[in-house]
C-alpha cells in the first residue's frame, strides 16, 4: 500500500541521491593539494585474481573509496573489484536466508553486523592474521573489522547564535542560546542520541554508559518543544542549517565539509561529540569470501587508510596512518589526537543490547 | 477466451508480487514459530496506536481537502471545455514529477526563509515568519497536493456521464443554477466524489517520504513504523503492521465498493 515508497524511491535511494547532491564538494577538499602517499608493495598473501563484489553507501563516499584504495587495490593485487551502492544489513538477511549472496562485502557498522548476527550466522569470521598490525584493537571485532572513523557532532550557525557553544548542556540551554534545534531520530532505524541527553545533565563522559534510559528522557523532556525535526539522513540538518530553519542541530561531521565549502557560516563543535565507525563485514556464504578477506586486510593498511581521508573528512582506523596525512587536514578528522580527546565513544555493545528496548521507549516518549 | 490475454499479466503478477508478498505477510504469524501473539499484542502497543491514528487523522484531512479543492477544478474540466486541456495540463505536471522534487518545492516554499514567508513579510502582514515547514500542516498541505489528480479525475469523469439534457430540462423546468447544481449535479456527480475519495485516502495511508521531509517532529506514519521495524530486524512485527495496513486498505475498498455506482466510476469509458 504503500504506493509512494514503490513507484519513487526507496528510503535508502533518496538518501543515496541527497548525499549525492549535497555532498559533491567533498571531492576537493583542502587536501587536494598535497600529493596522496601510494602503497607500493603489499604482502605476496593479499595477492591473488578473480572479484571481489563491494557493497557501500554509493555517492561521494563511493568515489573517494575507489580513488583511495578500489583502484590502487585492482592495480597491486590482480583481485578485481566491482562496487555495488545500497549496502544494508535487511539486504544481507535476506541474500543469505535466501542462498543467494550478491555481495562478498559489505560497508556496515559493528552494531548492524552484531545485530543481525545475534539472530543466526550471517557473517564470516574475520582472519586476523592478515591484519596489518597498526590496526589499533578497539576496532577489532570477531566478524568485522571497523574501517573508517567518524563522529557525531554538535554544528551551529555562527551568524545566529551568539558566542561559542561548547558541549550538550549549551545545546539544551535555549535561554543561552536562542532558536530552533534538530537531533537525530529513529524513523529511518536511527539511533537516539540519549549520550548527548545524558552528558547534557551533566552526566560525565565516562559514566554515560550503561546508559539510563529514564534520566536520557528525562533530560530529552527538556528539549523536547524546541526541536522542530527529528531527522533521519546525514543530509536533513545541513538541509536545516543552509536554510536557517534551526541554528543547531546535530549532524554527521563529513557533511560538513559540504555546508561549508557552499559559503553557509557554520561551525562544528567537537566537544563531547560521539566518536562512531563504519565496518567491513562478509556475508556467510559470499563467493569470493577469500578474495574479500584480502581487501579488508588491504584497505585497513596505513596508506590505504589515510588516501581515504584526503578525500573525505573521516579519520582512520590504523595508529600509523596519521604520519601520511598533512596537519591542515588532519586537524577536521575526528581521528585527530587533538580531537578524538574530545569525543566520546560510541559503545556499540550496549546498543547491539539494548537497541530495541531505547528505540521503543524513546518513540512511546515522543508521542506522548 | 478473451481472458487467455491477461494471463502473462496474472501469472507475472502471481510470481513477482502476490507470492513475495504472502511470503512476508505470513512472516506476521510464523516467525519464528507459529503464533498470533504479534496480532494479540496490537492493542497494547501505544506507539502502534498513536500513528495508526495519526495516519488516520492526516488521511482525513487531506481527503477532505482534496475533496473541496478537487471537486471546482474537475467541474471546471468538464464544463469549460476551452480551458480543458490548460487545466488538464496544470494537473497532470505535477502528478507526473517525482514526490522528492515536490517535496523540496515545498520546503522552498513553505520554510522559515520560503517564499511564502519573505513574500508575507514584504507585504508587511507579518512580522515574524510563521513555522509552517515541519509542522502536520506542511504534510498537509503537501499531500493534498500530490493527491489531488486522485480525486479530480474521477469526479470529472463521474461528471463527464451526466446526460446534459438533465441539466437542460432542470433550467427549462425553472430551476436557478445552484439549485441544478445541489439537486442534479452533485448527486449523479457522487459514484466520481466516493471512488475518488477512496482512491486518495487508501494512498494517503501509506505516504513515507512527505511526511518524513517536511512534516511536524512528532509526525510517525504507519509506513514509517514498518521501515523502522525492518531495520530493527523485527521482520515479524513489520509484516504484523504492514497486514495491518493492507486489510484497512481492504476493508475501506470493500466498503466503498458496495455504494451504489461506486464500481462504475473507475471504469472510463462508462458511456
Amino acid at each position: 500500500m504503500s504506493r509512494q515508497r514503490s513507484t519513487t524511491f526507496g528510503r535508502r535511494t533518496t538518501l543515496g541521491l541527497l548525499g549525492a547532491g549535497l555532498a559533491a564538494p567533498f571531492i576537493r577538499p583542502a587536501a587536494a593539494q598535497a600529493a596522496w602517499p601510494e602503497q607500493t608493495t603489499i604482502p605476496d598473501i593479499l595477492k591473488g585474481s578473480g572479484e571481489v563484489r563491494i557493497a557501500g553507501f554509493g555517492g561521494t563516499m563511493n568515489d573517494a573509496q575507489v580513488k583511495a584504495y578500489y583502484e590502487p587495490f585492482e592495480k597491486i593485487s590482480g583481485i578485481k573489484v566491482r562496487a555495488f551502492p545500497g549496502s544494508d544489513p535487511t539486504k544481507i538477511k535476506a541474500m543469505v536466508e535466501t542462498g543467494n549472496v550478491e555481495w562478498d562485502l559489505a560497508q556496515l557498522s559493528r552494531g548492524s553486523i552484531m545485530n543481525l548476527q545475534k539472530r543466526g550466522d550471517y557473517f564470516e569470521k574475520i582472519d586476523y592474521d592478515i591484519i596489518d598490525s597498526g590496526v589499533e584493537p578497539i576496532y577489532r571485532f570477531e566478524y568485522g573489522l571497523e574501517m573508517l572513523v567518524w563522529a557525531q557532532v554538535l554544528a551551529y550557525r555562527k551568524d545566529l547564535v551568539k558566542g561559542e557553544p561548547k558541549g550538550w548542556a549549551d545545546f539544551w540551554d535555549t535561554k543561552k542560546f536562542p532558536g530552533e534545534r534538530a537531533m537525530y531520530g529513529t524513523t529511518s532505524g536511527g539511533f537516539p542520541e540519549m549520550e548527548f541527553a545524558l552528558l547534557a545533565a551533566g552526566v560525565p563522559p565516562d559514566k554515560v554508559y550503561p546508559i539510563d534510559i529514564d534520566k536520557a528522557l528525562a533530560s530529552y523532556d527538556k528539549i523536547k518543544k524546541d526541536v522542530v525535526k527529528w531527522w533521519d539522513t546525514g543530509a536533513v540538518p545541513i538541509q536545516l542549517l543552509t536554510d536557517r530553519e534551526v541554528t543547531m542541530s546535530t549532524v554527521w561531521n563529513g557533511r560538513m565539509a559540504a555546508l561549508q565549502a557552499a559559503g553557509v557560516p557554520a561551525e562544528i563543535s567537537w566537544s563531547q561529540g560521539l566518536s562512531k565507525r563504519d565496518a567491513w563485514g562478509i556475508p556467510k556464504g559470499a563467493k569470493n569470501k577469500v578474495n574479500a578477506m584480502k581487501f579488508v586486510a588491504y584497505s585497513t593498511m596505513a596508506i590505504p587508510q589515510a588516501r581515504i581521508a584526503f578525500a573525505i573528512p573521516y579519520g582512520s582506523v590504523n595508529s600509523a596512518s596519521n604520519e601520511y596525512i598533512p596537519p591542515d587536514r588532519l586537524s577536521v578528522l575526528p581521528s585527530a589526537p587533538e580531537i578524538k580527546k574530545q569525543l566520546v565513544n560510541y559503545n556499540y555493545d550496549w546498543w547491539i543490547d539494548n537497541r530495541d528496548a531505547a528505540v521503543n521507549r524513546f518513540n512511546k516518549w515522543l508521542l506522548s | 477466451m478473451p481472458y487467455l490475454l491477461a494471463a502473462p499479466l496474472i501469472v507475472f503478477m502471481l510470481a513477482f508480487y502476490a507470492l513475495p508478498v504472502v511470503a512476508m505477510l505470513m512472516r506476521s504469524v510464523s516467525d519464528p514459530v507459529w503464533t498470533v501473539a504479534n496480532y494479540a499484542a496490537l492493542p497494547d502497543d501505544a506507539v502502534f496506536l498513536k500513528t495508526f491514528a495519526n495516519t488516520f487523522y492526516t488521511s482525513l484531512i487531506v481527503t477532505v481537502a482534496s475533496l473541496l479543492l478537487g471537486y471546482p477544478v474537475a467541474l471546471a474540466l468538464v464544463r469549460a471545455p476551452r480551458w480543458a486541456p490548460l487545466i488538464l495540463v496544470l494537473i497532470m505536471l505535477p502528478f507526473w514529477t517525482s514526490v522528492l522534487v515536490r517535496s523540496y518545492a515545498w520546503m522552498v516554499l513553505l520554510g522559515r526563509h520560503g517564499i511564502l514567508n519573505e513574500a508575507l513579510m514584504a507585504a508587511g502582514l507579518l512580522e515574524r515568519p510563521m513555522r509552517i515547514l515541519n509542522t502536520p500542516l506542511a504534510t498537509q498541505i503537501a499531500m493534498s497536493h500530490i493527491l489531488l489528480p486522485y480525486m479530480i479525475l474521477p469526479i470529472a469523469n463521474a461528471l463527464r456521464q451526466i446526460d446534459p439534457s438533465l441539466l437542460r430540462a432542470a433550467s427549462g423546468l425553472g430551476s436557478p443554477p445552484w439549485r441544478t447544481f445541489l439537486q442534479v449535479t452533485l448527486p449523479l456527480s457522487m459514484p466520481g466524489v466516493a471512488a475518488g475519495v477512496l482512491l486518495v485516502f487508501v494512498l494517503a495511508l501509506g505516504f513515507y517520504i512527505t511526511p518524513a521531509m517536511v512534516g511536524g517532529p512528532r509526525e510517525i506514519t504507519i509506513s514509517m513504523l514498518i521501515a523502522q521495524r525492518v531495520d530493527q530486524l523485527d521482520w515479524a512485527y513489520a509484516a504484523t503492521l504492514s497486514a495491518v495496513l493492507l486489510a484497512t486498505a481492504l476493508v475501506l475498498i470493500g466498503a466503498f465498493y458496495r455504494l451504489p455506482g461506486v464500481g462504475n466510476a473507475f471504469r472510463m469509458n462508462a458511456r
